[in-house]
C-alpha cells in the first residue's frame, strides 16, 4: 500500500491494545514506534495467569504476538521509555522520548543466573516467566550497590552507570494505548486494604496464586502460608461509587468468577463467595462461564456490597459486614481471605493534563478520541474500560483510522 | 542429503561444569552426517550468531543443531538470529543442554552427559531425514467480498473503499443499512439511526470502488486466502468474481418471544423492535410502560446475555420519559448490563431521568394481568422482598439476538467453525476478528451480538486485517502461520500409494484434505493454503501416504529409536 505520509505512528503503551495496533499498522506497511514505560511488553495481560472464558493461559498467545512485534522490521520497540513531550514544529508532530536504560542489558544477558546467585541482598529477579527475551532485573530499592553482580556477569551486561537517553522523533500521529493501573483503595477505609495481608486486590491475588508465580498455583494465605477455608471476592470495590470511580470497570465480574473457579479447581475444599451488584457477563460464553461453578455448591453469589471489612482483633480472620439484598438479611461473616475487585482506572491521570502533551480526558479520566490534535486515536482501557477482546478490536479500529488519516494529509 | 552442523555452547561454564563437552565432541566425530562441529563459549550474543552463521556457510552444512539453553531462555534468540542470517527456520534444531541437562542433573554428571548425547543424536536423526515441503506462491486478488450491508459491513466497505480496494458488498435485502433501518435511535449517542447510516450509504453509492449487490444470494465459495472464487445471484443477475479476502458481516436476527409473557395474545405486549417501529412513525405519548429484560435470554435454551438489550431498554425508557415527563416507566431486570464508563453513565442518566428499576429472579418472573389488553404486571421485587402490582398500558419485551439460519451454510462453504450458539467463532483471545480460515474475517453481530457503534468499530477492525492481506502482491502457503516466522510445513500426499479411503478428509479440521478424481480412482489432495500442519491426516492414513515432510515418519522413527538408546544407524 502506498501512503503519502511516511512518518511513523507513535503508540503509547505496549499492552495488548498497543501490540494489536502496532501489528495492524505494520501489516499494512506503516512504520510504528511502540513505547512502553515498563520493562516488558504485554502490559496487564502479561500479569494474568488465566484468561476467561477459555481458561487459556495468557502466556502463549501473548508471547506469540510479542515476538511478532519484536521481529517485525517496521516496528521499533522502546521499553523503559516514556514520552516527555509532544510538540508541533512546522505543522509536524515531534515526540521527545526519554529512555531509562535498565542496569542489566537484555541483549547481553544470557540468562545464566550467576548474578542472582551472587547477590547478597536477593535484589536480582528474573523479568518474569512470560517475557521475550528473558532477562534479569535489579530491584533498586533492595540493591546495596555492592557490585558483586557486575564482577560475576560473563557478558558485562550489568552496568550501573548507564545514563538516560533522550531522543526526538518526527511522527505522524499518536495512538494512546496506555491501559489501566490499580487505583489506591486506602482512601475508602471500609474495604480494609492494608489492615491485613490477606486482604488484597484482584491483581495481587492473581499474582499470588498464579501457576507460574511464587506459589506455583497453590492457594494459601499471605499472612501465615496456611490454606484458607474460605475466600470472599468483593465486586465494585471503589467502582460504581461516586466517591472514587463512578464507572463500571467492565472486567472485574468475569475476573472474579474466573478466580473463584480456579480456586475451586485447585482446592475444592475452599468455599468462595462473590459479593456483587450486577453480575455483568456480556461477551461470548461469559454468561455460561459464570454459571459453570458459580451458583453451585462451592461458589456462592451474594448480591450486596459489604459495608465494612475488618480484621478480627487477636484472631485469624477477616469479618465482613453486609446485607444480602436478595433476602434483606444483615449478617457478619468470617473469611480467611478477601479479594477486592474493581479499583482499576486509566493510567493517564487528570493531573497530567497540565503538562502540554497529555491527551484530552473525560471526567472519568479516559481519553476522548478525536477531541484534539494529540488525542485523535485511543484504544483499550485508556479509552474505555474493556476486556482483552474488546481492547484489540478497538486497537484495530484505531490503527485503520490512523492509516486513513495519513492518506488525507 | 546435505550435511549437519553442530554447535555446543559452554554458556560461560554453566553447561561444561556438568556436561563433559569434549566427550560429546568425540562422539560427534564419528557421526558421518555431521560435517561440522564446534564448542563455543556462548552462542546467543549478536556477534556469536554472526560468526556461527559464517562458519556454517563455509562448511556447506544446511542443517543446524544448537546445543545450548532452552527455547524459553535464549534458544529462540539464537534461532531468530540464524534465520535473520538466512538459515531456514525448520532446519535448525535446539537441544536444551543447560536447563534440561546441566542444571537439573547437576548431581549426576555421568547420566547428564548420556541424556545430552541422546538428545543431540535424536535431533541429528530428525534433521537427517528431514525433507522440505514445497512452497506455493499465488498472486493475491486485491478485491474483497463483504457479506451483509448492515452497520458492520458498511463500515468495513467504507474503510476498504477509502484504502483503495475494490469491494463487493452483498446484501440479502434491497437496501443497505441492516438493523439500523428498523430502529429509530442508536445508543449511547442517541443519534438518529437514519442519520447515522446516511453518510455510510452515501459513500457506498459514491465510491466507484464499492459495488453493491442487493438481494444477493451466495451460490458457492471455493478457493482459499488470496484467491476465493464466489458465485453470486443478485438483483443484477448471476455473477462470478474472484476476491482475495472475505468479511462476514451478515448480522443476526431478533428472537420473537412466542409463548412468553402472553406475547401475541395480549394486544399491548410488544417487543423492543416494535417500539422502535412506533418511534420511527413518531412520538409515542403514553402514560406508563414496563420493560422486561432477558426475555428468552440467559435461560437454558439461550444461555447468553445478548449485550444490546439492556442499553436499548434504557434508551427507549428515557425517550418515553422525555416525551411525557409524567409517564411511569419501569425496567424489570435480572442484572443491568452496562459495563464500562459510557454505558454506566447511560444507566445513571436513566436513573436521573426517573426510570424505575425492579429486580426479579429467573425462577420468579413477572406475570401479565389482563384479558385482551395488558392492564398490569405482577412482579416480585427481590431487593425489597415484596410483590408489586404495576398498572401499565404497555409491556415491552427485550429479546436477544439469535444467529442467522444461513450461518450454517456460510460456515460450510468456507470451512469455518460456529460456536455452540451458532455465531461465527473467532480466534481466542487476541484475534477476535479473525477465523481459523486465513483470509476470512468476521465482524458485527454475526460474530457476537453487539451495538451498532461496536459493529462499526469491528467493521473497521476487520477491514484493516483484510487490507494487510490484500496489500500484499503475493502470498505463499508457508507464510500463513499464526506463530512468528513461517509455517514449518504442510501435509503432502503420495499420489501413487493413496487408496482414496478418505480417512484424512474426515479428520481434517481445516477443510484442507479433499478427494479428487484422478483417472479411474480418486485420491486425496491437500490444499497447502488451508493446511495448518496439525498432522491429524498423517496419524489416520493407513499406509503412510500422507506425510508432513518436515516430520517425516523415518525422522520420527529414528528419533524414537535413539531416545530409547538404540545405537541405530541413520
Amino acid at each position: 500500500m502506498k501512503s503519502e505520509s511516511s512518518a511513523p505512528v507513535l503508540i503509547i503503551g505496549g499492552g495488548v491494545a498497543g501490540i494489536g495496533a502496532a501489528l495492524d499498522l505494520a501489516g499494512c506497511g506503516h512504520a510504528v514506534h511502540l513505547i512502553e514505560r515498563g520493562h516488558i511488553l504485554g502490559g496487564q495481560v502479561a500479569k494474568l495467569d488465566k484468561l476467561y472464558p477459555t481458561d487459556h493461559c495468557a502466556f502463549c498467545p501473548l508471547w506469540t504476538d510479542i515476538k511478532k512485534v519484536r521481529e517485525h522490521p517496521l516496528i521499533a520497540v522502546h521499553t523503559f521509555t516514556e514520552v516527555k513531550e509532544l510538540k508541533r514544529i512546522d505543522d509536524r508532530l515531534h515526540a521527545v522520548m526519554v529512555r531509562k536504560p535498565p542496569v542489566i542489558d537484555e541483549n547481553l544477558c544470557v540468562f545464566c543466573g550467576k548474578c542472582a546467585a551472587e547477590c547478597p541482598e536477593g535484589a536480582i529477579q528474573t523479568t518474569g516467566d512470560h517475557v521475550y527475551p528473558p532477562s534479569y532485573r535489579i530491584d533498586q530499592d533492595v540493591c546495596n550497590r555492592c557490585g558483586m553482580c557486575t564482577k560475576t556477569c560473563p557478558t558485562a551486561a550489568i552496568d550501573f552507570q548507564r545514563s538516560e537517553e533522550t531522543s526526538e522523533l518526527l511522527i505522524d500521529d499518536v495512538i494512546w494505548a496506555s491501559g489501566f493501573t490499580e487505583v489506591d483503595l486506602t482512601p475508602l477505609p471500609e474495604f480494609g486494604l492494608g489492615t491485613n495481608p490477606d486482604i488484597m486486590t484482584a491483581m495481587e491475588f492473581e499474582e499470588w496464586t498464579a501457576e507460574a508465580g511464587i506459589n506455583r498455583g497453590a492457594i494459601i494465605k499471605k499472612s501465615n502460608q496456611s490454606v484458607p477455608r474460605n475466600i470472599a471476592f468483593i465486586q465494585c470495590a471503589g467502582a460504581r461509587d461516586q466517591r472514587m470511580l463512578p464507572y463500571c470497570s467492565a472486567v472485574c465480574c468475569m475476573h472474579a468468577v474466573k478466580q473463584a473457579q480456579w480456586v475451586q479447581r485447585r482446592n475444592p475444599a475452599i468455599q468462595c463467595v462473590v459479593f456483587y451488584t450486577d453480575l455483568r457477563t456480556v461477551g461470548r460464553d461469559y454468561y455460561e462461564y459464570s454459571l459453570r461453578d458459580v451458583g453451585g455448591s462451592r461458589v456462592r453469589l451474594i448480591r450486596g456490597r459489604p459495608s465494612l471489612i475488618y480484621p478480627i482483633p487477636q484472631k485469624n480472620g477477616i469479618a465482613i459486614k453486609f446485607e444480602n439484598t436478595m433476602t434483606q438479611k444483615r449478617e457478619i461473616w468470617k473469611f480467611d481471605m478477601v479479594v477486592l475487585n474493581g479499583n482499576i482506572g486509566s493510567s493517564l491521570k487528570k493531573t497530567d493534563q497540565e503538562k502540554h502533551f497529555s491527551p484530552a480526558l473525560s471526567g472519568d479520566g479516559f481519553v476522548m478520541p478525536g477531541s484534539d490534535d494529540i488525542s485523535r486515536f485511543a484504544c483499550g482501557f485508556s479509552m474505555e474500560p474493556s476486556d482483552v477482546a474488546e481492547s484489540v478490536i478497538q486497537a484495530s479500529s484505531a490503527a485503520v483510522k490512523a492509516i486513513l488519516a495519513k492518506r488525507i494529509k | 542429503m546435505s550435511g549437519i552442523a553442530v554447535f555446543l555452547c559452554r554458556c560461560f561454564g554453566e553447561i561444561n561444569r556438568v556436561i563433559d563437552l569434549d566427550s560429546l565432541q568425540k562422539k560427534l566425530e564419528q557421526d558421518h552426517s555431521v560435517v561440522f562441529f564446534d564448542v563455543v563459549e556462548s552462542i546467543c550474543l549478536a556477534d556469536d550468531i554472526k560468526e556461527a552463521a559464517s562458519r556454517i556457510r563455509k562448511s556447506g552444512a544446511e542443517k543446524i543443531v544448537i546445543g545450548g539453553c532452552s527455547h524459553l531462555a535464549r534458544g529462540t534468540v539464537v534461532i531468530d538470529g540464524l534465520v535473520r542470517e538466512g538459515m531456514k527456520r525448520s532446519a535448525i534444531r535446539l537441544v536444551d543442554l543447560r536447563e534440561a541437562c546441566a542444571w537439573i542433573h547437576a548431581d549426576d554428571p555421568a547420566n547428564a552427559v548420556q541424556k545430552a548425547w541422546d538428545l543431540i543424536r535424536m535431533e541429528i536423526a530428525a534433521l537427517y531425514h528431514r525433507r522440505e515441503s514445497d512452497n506455493v506462491t499465488i498472486s493475491v486478488c486485491p478485491e474483497v467480498m463483504i457479506v451483509g450491508a448492515g452497520p458492520a459491513g458498511l463500515s468495513a466497505a467504507r474503510t476498504l473503499g477509502r484504502l483503495g480496494f475494490k469491494v463487493h458488498l452483498l446484501e440479502r435485502g434491497s437496501n443497505p443499512g441492516g438493523m439500523l433501518n428498523l430502529i429509530s435511535h442508536v445508543y449511547p449517542s442517541d443519534e438518529k439511526a437514519q442519520e447515522k447510516i446516511k453518510l455510510y450509504v452515501h459513500e457506498v453509492e459514491k465510491n466507484p470502488l464499492i459495488h453493491f449487490y442487493p438481494k444477493a444470494k451466495i451460490k458457492s465459495i471455493t478457493g482459499f486466502t488470496g484467491d476465493f472464487k464466489v458465485q453470486v445471484s443478485s438483483a443484477a443477475g448471476e455473477e462470478m468474481f474472484r476476491v482475495g479476502a472475505v468479511i462476514l458481516a451478515s448480522g443476526a436476527r431478533v428472537w420473537l418471544p412466542h409463548g412468553l409473557y402472553r406475547y401475541g395474545k395480549l394486544k399491548n405486549v410488544i417487543t423492543q423492535m416494535e417500539v422502535e417501529r412506533q418511534f420511527l412513525k413518531g412520538p409515542l405519548t403514553i402514560t406508563s410502560a414496563v420493560f422486561i429484560q432477558c426475555v428468552g435470554a440467559r435461560n437454558n435454551e439461550r444461555p447468553y446475555c445478548a449485550t444490546m438489550c439492556c442499553p436499548s431498554s434504557l434508551k427507549n425508557a428515557v425517550r418515553i420519559r422525555d416525551e411525557n415527563p409524567d409517564a411511569r416507566v419501569f425496567i424489570l431486570h435480572r442484572d443491568i448490563m452496562t459495563p464500562g464508563s459510557t454505558l454506566e453513565a447511560y444507566y445513571r442518566n436513566a436513573l436521573a431521568k426517573g426510570v424505575q428499576f425492579i429486580r426479579f429472579e429467573e425462577t420468579n418472573s413477572p406475570e401479565m394481568l389482563g384479558d385482551e389488553r395488558v392492564e398490569g404486571v405482577d412482579v416480585y421485587d427481590v431487593i425489597n422482598g415484596i410483590k408489586i402490582k404495576l398498572d401499565t398500558d404497555l409491556v415491552v419485551l427485550s429479546t436477544p439476538l439469535v444467529p442467522n439460519d444461513d450461518n450454517v451454510k456460510l460456515a460450510g462453504m468456507l470451512g469455518l467453525q460456529l460456536d455452540r450458539y451458532g455465531f461465527f467463532s473467532e480466534i481466542y483471545p487476541l484475534h477476535p476478528l479473525e477465523t481459523r480460515v486465513d483470509g476470512v474475517f468476521i465482524c458485527g453481530s454475526a460474530r457476537w451480538p453487539v451495538s451498532s457503534d461496536h459493529a462499526m468499530m469491528q467493521g473497521e477492525g476487520a477491514a484493516v486485517k483484510a487490507a494487510a492481506l490484500l496489500g500484499r502482491e503475493t502470498v505463499s502457503a508457508l507464510s500463513l502461520s499464526r506463530i512468528p516466522g513461517e509455517k514449518f510445513g504442510h501435509a503432502s500426499v503420495n499420489a501413487e500409494t493413496c487408496t482414496g479411503c478418505g480417512n484424512c478428509v474426515a479428520v481434517c479440521p481445516f477443510d484442507a484434505c479433499r478427494l479428487q478424481k484422478m483417472g479411474r480412482k480418486s485420491i486425496s489432495r491437500v490444499n497447502k493454503f488451508r493446511c495448518k500442519a496439525c498432522g491429524n491426516c498423517v496419524s489416520v492414513c493407513p499406509n503412510g501416504t500422507v506425510q508432513l515432510p518436515e516430520h517425516d515418519y523415518r525422522a520420527v522413527g529414528a528419533m524414537i529409536k535413539r531416545a530409547f538408546g538404540e545405537e541405530s544407524a541413520l
